[in-house]
C-alpha cells in the first residue's frame, strides 16, 4: 500500500504565496478593460410567477446606460439555457420567475450608481402563481409546476445496474437507482432490520471573491475574464448559447478568490456576454456577495436508510430513498443525484443494495456542485445509521465498523474498482488521537455531559477524467508549466509545477504556472472533484518527461551518445563523470533560442461495467472523530476536540494538504452545529453576510487536529486528490458524540440548542 | 449634490492631496485611485474583513469607510508592508506556515494581525482567536493562521 519513498517530503514556499502576502495577487475582482461598462441585476421578489410584461424604457433612456437585457433578448439566442446535462436555466428569466432573487432584468451602465438607479425604472408585471418550497410540497398530487415542458439536454449516462432518469414525474428533475442482488429478499432474511430518517441543510458556499465577469464581445469574437474554475465547460457552454463556434470564444482565468464549487459550470456568464454585445462595449458584472447567496447552495434533502443486519452484526442489505431539493434550475443537480445515490452504501460491504435517488425542484435557490457533492449528504446519513445501529445492537461502534469496513483492494461495488485506502489504519487513527479507548464512561449526571463520536466518510473522486498538459522549457532551465486547472486556493499551481519540476531536474522556484486563457492553455474538464493534482498532474508529469525525453535526445546528439547515457540534473546533463551545462549547448546550437515543449495527457476510459460508466480513480475517505460537551439546560454542543484525518497518495505538499483537509472540515463543522440558509415559507431570510452565519476562528473546537496519510494513488508519483475529504464525515461524528453525550440522536443538521434540547426534553 | 472635499492622505508613508466625493467609499478610493488592489471587497458591509486597512495603526474597514474621514489621518494598506521588497514577519510567517489558501482575505488578515501584535505583543491563543474573528477565512480552517500569528509573535519578540 506505501506509495514508496516521496521526493516531495522538504517544505516548500507555496508559488502563488508571495503573491497573495503582499497583495500583488490579481484576481478577476481586480481586471478591468478601457471604456468598461458595469452591470446590475434586478431579482424578482416572487417566489413563482408569470412574466406578464417588463417595460424597460425609462430605463434605457437614463443618461449613462447603455444597454438593458431581459428575456426578450435571451429568448432569440441560438440555445438560451444552460445546466449540467439537463438544461433548464435561461440566461435571463424568459417567461417565469421560479424563485425569490431569479434574474429578470441586467442593465450595463457608465457607473454602479447610475446601473443601479436604472434598475428602479424597470417594471415588471407579473402573474404569481402557487411556490412549491419543500420536497413533500412539490412531490404532492397536483403540485404547480416549475416547468411545463421537457427541459433540453439528457440524463446523467450510468453504466451496469443504474439507470438514470430525465424528469420522470412532475417536478422531479432526475433520478439515478442502482440496484445489486435482490435487496428486499435479504432485508426480509436479516435478524435486524432497521429505518431511518434523516434531513440535510442548505448552506452557501460564502466565496469571499464575488462572482465575477468581465466580457469583451463582438461578432468576430467573444471574450470572458472569468472567476469560473471551469474555464474549457465554460467556453463550450458560451459557444452552445450565442451559436458561435467554439475557437471564436476565448475564456481568461486568474487566481480565483474560493468556490468550493460555486465556480463550477456556467452561471451568470452569458448574461454578461448578453450586456456587452447589446451594448457594442466591455461589461463587468460583479454579484454582491448577497447576490451570491441567491446564486448557489448545496442541496438540502430527506434520506431515509433501511438497512439490515444479522445477529452476529454484519451488513446485509441496504434500501435507501434520498430525495434532494435541487432549488428551481437544474445546474449540477443531475450528476450530485447519482453521486448521493452511488456513496449512500458508504465504506462497508453488502450483500445487497437498492438505492433511489432524485433531485426535486423547488421554488427556492438553485442546488448544485459543494465541496463533497452529495458525498456530505450520504456520509451524515449513513455513518448516523452505522451509529445508531450498533447501538441498538449493543455493539461497540468501533467493532461494528471494523467487521463490515471494505478491506483492502475490495471493490466499492461490483465492476468498480478496489478501496485503495486502509479504512481500518485510518480509524484507529482517529481512535488513538481521541482517546476513544481510554474513555471513561460519561457521567449519567450533571448538566453538561460528554460524549465522543466517530465517522467514516467516504466519496469517489473521479468525474475529471481528461486532461492535457504542456510543458515549456526555455534554453535558460526556466520552464512554464501550462494547463487548464484553476488556482482557487487548494495549491494545484505549486503541485503541478513540482511535479514538473521534480520530473525534469528543476528547482521548483524556476517553474512558473502560466497564465490560464483558452485559447492556449491545454484542455481539461475542469477544477473538479479533488482531481487536479491526480488527473492533470499525470498530464503534467507526462508533458515533463516528453520535454526531458527531447532534452536528453538535444544533449546526445550534440554529445555524440545514447540518452541511456546521460542523467539531467540541475539543468546540466551528466555524461559518466563529465557535467555538461546545457545552457552553452543550447545557445551553441541554437543561436537565437529555442523552448523543448512537452505534451502530456491523462485519459481514463470508460467502462460501462462500472455502475456509473467508468471505474472510480480513487477513493477519498474521511475519518473524523469528535468530543462534545453538551449542555443539558441549553441544549448547546460545545466541541471539545476534533480529528480529522485524510489520504493523500502521496503528498505533493503535505502542508497544502493538511490546509485542504481542515479547511473543508471546519465547512462541515460550521454546517453541523449553525450555518444553514434558512427560509420563512417562500423568502431567504438570512441571505446576506450580516446574517448567514460562517465559522469565525472564534467557532473553532477547542483542540482541532489533523492528519494525512499516504496510501499511494493513481496520480503523479502515487498522489491522489484530497480536497474535498474534510467535508465528508464531520455532520455523523458530532451526532454520534452527542448520543454519546446525552443519548439522544440529533436526524436532523445543524444541531442548533433548540433543536438539541427539545430532543433532550423528549427523551425525558 | 454636495461639493467634492480636499483631503490630505498618507498612504504607506506616501502623502496624497486629494479632491473626493463626499460619497467616496475608501476601499473604492483605495482601489479605483491610487490602484492600492490588495484591498480586497468581499461583502461589502463590514462583516468580512476581507478590505481591512489599518488608520493610524487600528484596523478598519474600508468598504464602509468614507474617504472623507480621513483627511489628515495616516494609512497602511497590504501594499505597504513589504517595504523595500522585505516582507515583513508576519507575511514571512503566513508564508511558511500556509496561512492562506486562495488569498483574497489574507490581506485584510495580516492586517489584522499586525494591529494584534503591535497591542498584544506575545497574544496567547484564545487572544489571537478573538483577533481574528474579525476576518473570516473561508478556506483555510483557521489553524493554520493562529499558528501563523504565533510564529509571528515570536519572530517578532525574539
Amino acid at each position: 500500500m506505501d506509495g514508496g519513498p516521496s521526493p516531495f517530503r522538504a517544505p516548500v514556499i507555496p508559488l502563488d504565496g508571495p503573491d497573495k502576502v503582499t497583495g500583488a495577487a490579481r484576481y478577476t475582482f481586480d481586471f478591468s478593460l478601457p471604456g468598461m461598462l458595469h452591470a446590475k441585476v434586478l431579482r424578482t421578489p416572487h417566489p413563482h410567477a408569470r412574466i406578464r410584461s417588463i417595460d424597460v424604457g425609462r430605463a434605457e433612456s437614463l443618461a449613462g446606460v447603455a444597454a438593458v437585457v431581459t428575456g426578450a433578448d435571451a429568448v432569440r439566442l441560438t440555445d438560451p439555457h444552460y445546466g449540467v446535462a439537463i438544461r433548464d436555466q435561461p440566461v435571463i428569466a424568459i417567461d417565469k420567475v421560479r424563485y425569490v432573487g431569479d434574474m429578470v432584468a441586467a442593465v450595463a451602465a457608465i457607473d454602479d450608481e447610475i446601473a443601479y438607479r436604472a434598475l428602479r425604472l424597470i417594471d415588471v408585471q407579473c402573474d404569481p402563481l402557487p411556490a412549491v418550497m419543500t420536497i413533500d410540497e412539490a412531490l404532492a398530487a397536483g403540485a404547480p409546476l416549475l416547468f411545463e415542458s421537457p427541459a433540453d439536454g439528457a440524463a446523467i449516462p450510468v453504466g451496469e445496474g443504474a439507470t438514470s432518469l430525465k424528469e420522470p414525474r412532475p417536478n422531479v428533475l432526475s433520478e439515478f437507482r442502482y440496484r445489486r442482488g435482490d435487496a428486499e429478499a435479504v432485508l426480509a432474511a436479516s435478524d435486524h432490520v432497521f429505518e431511518d430518517r434523516f434531513t440535510f441543510s442548505r448552506i452557501n458556499h460564502f466565496h469571499l471573491e464575488p462572482y465575477v465577469n468581465v466580457a469583451r464581445a463582438s461578432r468576430e469574437q467573444i471574450e470572458l475574464w472569468s472567476c469560473n474554475q471551469d474555464p474549457f465547460v465554460l467556453r463550450n457552454d458560451i459557444a452552445r448559447i450565442f451559436g458561435r463556434p467554439a475557437n471564436t470564444v476565448r475564456i481568461h482565468a486568474s487566481y480565483v478568490g474560493g468556490g468550493f464549487g460555486g465556480k463550477s459550470f456556467c452561471k451568470m456568464e452569458p448574461l454578461v456576454v448578453l450586456l456587452a454585445l447589446k451594448a457594442g462595449r466591455p461589461v463587468r458584472l460583479c454579484l454582491s456577495l448577497d447576490e451570491g447567496l441567491l446564486t448557489l447552495t448545496k442541496h438540502a434533502g430527506i434520506l431515509v436508510l433501511k438497512t439490515g443486519v444479522t445477529a452476529d452484526g454484519r451488513l446485509t442489505a441496504r434500501q435507501s430513498e434520498i430525495q434532494l431539493n435541487a432549488g428551481a434550475y437544474s445546474d449540477a443537480s443531475a450528476m450530485t443525484v447519482v453521486k448521493a445515490g452511488y456513496r449512500i452504501t458508504g465504506p462497508y460491504r453488502w450483500m445487497a443494495v437498492a438505492t433511489c435517488a432524485y433531485a426535486v425542484r423547488t421554488n427556492s435557490v438553485p442546488a448544485g456542485s459543494f465541496r463533497g457533492f452529495g458525498g456530505t449528504q450520504a456520509s451524515f446519513a449513513s455513518e448516523s445509521q452505522i451509529d445508531m445501529i450498533s447501538r441498538r445492537l449493543g455493539i461497540d461502534t468501533y467493532e461494528f465498523c471494523r467487521k463490515n469496513l471494505l478491506a483492502v483492494g475490495e471493490p466499492f461495488q461490483p465492476g468498480d474498482s478496489g478501496m485503495d485506502s486502509d479504512l481500518l489504519a485510518g480509524l484507529d487513527a482517529v481512535v488513538d488521537r481521541l482517546g476513544y479507548r481510554r474513555r471513561v464512561a460519561p457521567p449519567g449526571a450533571g448538566t453538561k455531559r460528554r460524549g465522543m463520536g466517530f465517522a467514516i466518510g467516504i466519496k469517489d473522486g473521479g468525474g475529471t477524467n481528461y486532461a492535457q498538459g504542456l510543458v515549456k522549457v526555455l534554453p535558460s532551465g526556466r520552464a512554464i508549466v501550462n494547463a487548464a486547472t484553476v488556482e482557487i486556493g487548494q495549491g494545484a499551481t505549486t503541485a503541478l509545477c513540482r511535479v514538473a519540476a521534480e520530473t525534469l531536474g528543476l528547482p521548483l522556484d524556476w517553474v512558473r504556472y502560466g497564465a490560464i486563457d483558452t485559447d492556449h492553455s491545454p484542455l481539461n474538464n475542469g477544477t473538479h472533484v479533488s482531481c487536479a493534482t491526480t488527473v492533470t498532474g499525470l498530464a503534467i508529469e507526462r508533458a515533463a518527461a516528453d520535454a526531458r525525453r527531447q532534452i536528453l535526445e538535444f544533449a546526445a546528439d550534440r554529445l555524440g551518445c545514447s540518452t541511456d547515457d546521460l542523467t539531467l540534473d540541475h539543468w546540466t546533463v551528466r555524461h559518466g563523470n563529465y557535467v555538461h551545462p546545457l545552457e552553452p549547448m543550447i545557445d551553441d546550437y541554437f543561436g537565437a533560442g529555442c523552448e523543448f515543449i512537452g505534451r502530456g495527457g491523462a485519459d481514463f476510459a470508460y467502462d460501462p461495467a462500472a455502475p456509473l460508466g467508468a471505474r472510480n480513480l480513487f477513493w477519498i475517505p474521511s475519518w473524523v472523530g469528535a468530543e462534545v460537551e453538551v449542555d443539558c439546560e441549553t441544549g448547546r454542543v460545545v466541541v471539545k476536540h476534533l480529528v480529522v484525518g485524510a489520504d493523500s497518495g502521496t503528498s505533493v505538499n503535505s502542508q497544502a494538504c493538511r490546509g485542504q483537509v481542515e479547511g473543508a472540515a471546519l465547512q462541515a463543522f460550521g454546517q453541523s452545529l449553525f450555518e444553514e440558509l434558512r427560509y420563512d415559507r417562500t423568502e431567504p431570510v438570512n441571505a446576506t453576510p450580516l446574517a448567514y452565519r460562517v465559522p469565525l476562528a472564534s467557532d473553532l473546537p477547542d483542540r482541532y487536529e489533523s492528519f494525512v496519510v499516504e496510501q499511494g494513488g493513481p496520480g503523479p508519483f502515487g498522489a491522489k486528490g484530497i480536497g474535498e475529504s474534510g467535508m465528508l464525515g464531520v455532520a455523523a461524528a458530532i451526532a454520534n458524540a452527542i448520543e454519546d453525550a446525552v443519548g439522544v440522536r440529533l436526524r436532523q443538521i445543524p444541531f442548533m440548542p433548540e433543536r438539541v434540547l427539545t430532543a433532550i426534553e423528549d427523551a425525558r | 449634490m454636495t461639493d467634492a472635499i480636499d483631503i490630505t492622505l498618507t498612504v504607506n508613508g506616501r502623502t496624497h492631496r486629494l479632491n473626493v466625493p463626499p460619497r467616496r467609499i475608501l476601499a473604492d478610493l483605495l482601489r479605483d485611485e491610487l490602484q492600492l488592489t490588495g484591498c480586497k471587497i468581499g461583502c461589502d458591509q463590514a462583516v468580512c474583513g476581507a478590505c481591512t486597512v489599518l488608520v493610524e495603526g487600528m484596523p478598519v474597514s474600508a468598504c464602509t469607510t468614507f474617504a472623507f474621514e480621513l483627511d489628515g489621518k495616516a494609512l497602511t494598506t497590504i501594499e505597504g508592508l513589504a517595504a523595500g521588497g522585505v516582507l515583513d514577519p508576519v507575511q514571512q510567517a503566513f508564508l511558511a506556515h500556509g496561512a492562506f489558501q486562495c488569498g483574497f482575505c489574507t490581506p485584510g488578515m495580516v492586517l489584522s494581525v499586525k494591529a494584534l501584535l503591535a497591542r498584544h505583543p506575545d497574544p496567547d491563543e484564545p487572544l489571537i482567536r478573538k483577533w481574528l474573528t474579525a476576518n473570516i477565512c473561508r478556506c483555510t480552517g483557521y489553524q493554520m493562521i493562529v499558528e501563523a500569528v504565533c510564529a509571528a509573535a515570536k519572530a517578532e519578540v525574539g
